[in-house]
């Protein structure tokens, strides 16, 4: 039993050494995409949402709480790519992201926020409720494009 | 400075209507798009009322009022140098309509909006909202439009600020009515400026325009007002 327990505990701490490892090891070309798909995605499922808030689409409840539930695991996932390593690369991201990371994270965590609460109100399938934190969020979204990203 | 001793009619109601609904929208566009979030809906609605209203004063600049139309106030330099001239010198610089300078800043202003609420038709804003016409557009081409329609905004205030300053200077150093005259259509004149015999187009061929301008707009966006 003791013995069991040891393995697991070093095949865990390999694997979270391994995990570790390659994003330190990955390549900042790498680290662009994984940010640039996260952020691909997010719009994806974004965007009808907002197209449900205009009227553009009809409203459905259950697509909306399926997408904000999939937007809270993808907001978390763009940060990740934001290595110092990639500030050579050639992408939109303004040299701020770098000189300012402080604000550029905080512009970060502001977004997961919001998408969290959004998340939240989903699930209770209340339009106006919905709308009202989706142009919460939309707004928490453009306030870091408009600071770190170029146009 | 000779006194202004003549009120002269100058802008017919179209044109004064034009101006001030025209100012309102584009302080709302400016401010809705600042706002973002679910503004964003109602910054797009503005910029297809704004978009018709630049319709209808190209449209009004053939075949409205005298003093509305492009033909009476376009000068060539000489004319526009003689004006800054005389509007630099201590002698009064009335005019009946658009002064020379005036008269191509209304051109800048109308290309400005109209390069303004044209690319905002294609623009995207990589969040959730997009123009009417981005369907028909790639990406990239999308991408290119919004990135004019960002630039043109800095280049649009400039010349807002620019139109507002020489009203400020006309008003407060030369004297002239000019707000005022936005409001009522009257201007003073002295005696010596040269009123040209001036026609007034019918308020109801405006609302016409306007209404075609309209359609026009709808027809292209495909949305309701």
């Amino acid at each position: 039993m003791k013995k069991k327990m040891v393995m697991i505990a070093v095949v865990a701490a390999l694997g979270a050494g391994a995990s570790f490892q390659a994003a330190a090891q990955a390549k900042p070309e790498q680290l662009v995409k994984q940010r640039q798909s996260a952020m691909v995605l997010i719009g994806w499922y974004f965007g009808p949402i907002g197209a449900m808030m205009r009227g553009d689409r009809p409203f459905d409840a259950a697509v909306v709480a399926r997408n904000a539930g999939y937007l809270e695991v993808l907001s978390k996932l763009p940060a990740e790519g934001f290595q110092p390593s990639t500030k050579d690369e050639k992408t939109k991201a303004k040299p701020e992201v770098w000189s300012d990371k402080a604000k550029f994270d905080k512009a970060m965590e502001n977004m997961q926020g919001e998408i969290g609460k959004l998340a939240q109100v989903a699930k209770g399938g209340d339009m106006g409720a919905i709308k009202t934190q989706f142009g919460a969020t939309g707004k928490s979204c453009a306030a870091c494009h408009d600071d770190f990203r170029m146009k | 400075m000779s006194e202004p001793t003549r009120a002269v009619k100058v802008w017919d109601l179209p044109v004064r209507l034009f101006h001030w609904l025209l100012v309102a929208l584009f302080l709302f566009s400016l401010l809705s798009g600042k706002m973002k979030g679910n503004w964003m809906e109602w910054h797009m609605y503005s910029g297809f009322a704004i978009l018709a209203l630049v319709i209808f004063r190209i449209l009004w600049g053939f075949a409205g009022s005298t003093h509305a139309r492009f033909s009476s106030f376009l000068a060539g330099p000489g004319a526009c140098l003689r004006f800054a001239k005389r509007l630099l010198s201590k002698a009064p610089a009335y005019v009946a309509g658009h002064n020379p300078i005036g008269g191509w800043m209304v051109i800048i202003l109308l290309l400005s909006l109209l390069l303004q609420a044209g690319t905002g038709l294609f623009a995207n804003d990589d969040i959730s909202i997009e123009g009417p016409l981005y369907k028909f557009v790639s990406k990239e081409m999308s991408d290119r439009l919004t990135a004019i329609h960002y630039y043109n905004f800095n280049v649009m205030v400039f010349f807002v600020f620019t139109h507002v300053a020489a009203v400020v200077f006309h008003v407060f150093v030369k004297k002239e009515n000019l707000v005022s005259a936005m409001f009522t259509g009257t201007r003073n004149l002295d005696a010596a400026t040269e009123v040209p015999a001036a026609r007034f187009a019918s308020s109801w061929l405006a609302l016409i325009l306007f209404a075609l301008a309209l359609v026009a707009v709808y027809l292209v966006v495909k949305r309701p007002f």
